[in-house]
């Protein structure tokens, strides 16, 4: 079985995190089966519930969301790269933070990486 | 044991395409990706080309090649990203030099 | 390429772990911490973890360095831990080395000097590579 993880350190607004997107959908389309993208340094910032990017520029955000969505793919971002980003990730009902992102530690990069047969850095 | 190298930095304002080429192994492929294109019109782009008439395997991504108006070269291989997918399989790791 | 799915497997299983390539300088930005946190986790879960510093990222080994002196947190001193958990393969691009005009002079223990094709080599020996 052909599993994948993906880790993307870009931030939603940066031309880099359409690339990832497009990698990411292009595996899930082919069949692979994505265990999960781990967004960590400015990768955290994609889920900031405040970012409002102009609606006629790519909306990477809606996008991740969509394949969460159509795929069940798991979003994990890091706690502490999205704190020091000011994404508060203490309580449950967060409006901070998107729906589509689970809030995760480094320890859930160790998962995935372990159950991974590809690791992809973005 | 085969690596995917993803080159996604102009050489031309980093190291980092250097530095793959200085860990680079005979079964290796390149995709040249994002800015990692106009690598396509760098003096180290030469020196690869020598090497690869043996058995490194240099790729490009077309559509980003065409946004950024670069000409590739005819011993580069144009694909798409389900090439990239294809590849990622295909190699046993992937590094991404970013 | 490849023969078949099962090769690829049997190549894993001999595989080693996550390799680290730190490639940036310790004191403009946070990559060499980040990376760092990477592996301190990947240590504490007991899981296979090596360091590679290459280009920039042998500036992060050399000795008498003080992060203190531009008000950053000596994350460095933090590398004298790495035997503590169990992060024994320390490799540096001598070729790095020698174009920075640096001694191999560092400041943690048991990291080994490599030349290029050396140290692609012992890259080559991991399953997965992440790069900061």
């Amino acid at each position: 079985m052909k599993t994948l993880a993906v880790v993307v350190t870009t931030p939603p607004y940066s031309p880099l995190t359409v690339t990832a997107l497009s990698y990411v959908e292009t595996a899930l389309v082919a069949g692979i089966n994505v265990i999960g993208v781990f967004f960590y340094q400015d990768g955290a910032m994609h889920a900031n519930e405040n970012i409002s990017i102009a609606s006629d520029e790519y909306q990477a955000i809606a996008h991740w969301q969509r394949l969460q969505q159509q795929y069940q793919l798991p979003l994990h971002i890091c706690i502490t790269a999205a704190e020091k980003r000011g994404i508060a990730c203490d309580s449950i009902d967060n409006e901070q933070i998107n729906q589509a992102f689970t809030v995760s530690g480094l320890g859930e990069l160790v998962e995935l990486t372990t159950k991974a047969t590809r690791l992809v850095q973005f | 044991m085969s690596t995917l190298h993803l080159v996604r930095k102009s050489a031309f304002t980093t190291n980092d395409f250097a530095q793959c080429l200085s860990v680079l192994d005979q079964q290796d492929s390149i995709v040249l990706m994002d800015d990692g294109c106009y690598n396509l019109k760098h003096p180290l782009m030469d020196s690869l080309i020598k090497r690869a008439n043996s058995t490194i395997s240099i790729n490009v991504i077309s559509n980003h090649a065409q946004a950024r108006a670069i000409e590739t070269l005819a011993v580069v291989k144009q694909i798409k990203m389900n090439d990239v997918v294809e590849l990622t399989f295909t190699h046993q790791k992937v590094i991404t030099w970013q | 390429m490849i023969s078949s799915d099962t090769q690829i497997e049997d190549n894993l299983s001999q595989q080693n772990g996550l390799a680290i390539i730190n490639s940036k300088a310790p004191f403009s930005s946070d990559y060499g911490k980040d990376a760092l946190d990477v592996a301190l986790i990947f240590g504490s879960f007991e899981q296979k973890v090596s360091l590679f510093f290459q280009g920039d990222g042998v500036y992060q080994l050399i000795a008498d360095q003080d992060a203190t002196l531009v008000s950053i947190k000596d994350y460095l001193k933090t590398f004298s831990a790495f035997e503590f958990y169990d992060i024994e393969d320390i490799y540096v691009c001598q070729q790095s080395l020698v174009n920075r005009q640096l001694d191999e002079a560092f400041h943690i223990n048991d990291v080994q000097v490599l030349a290029s094709v050396e140290f692609g080599k012992a890259l080559n020996s991991h399953q997965h590579v992440l790069r900061f």
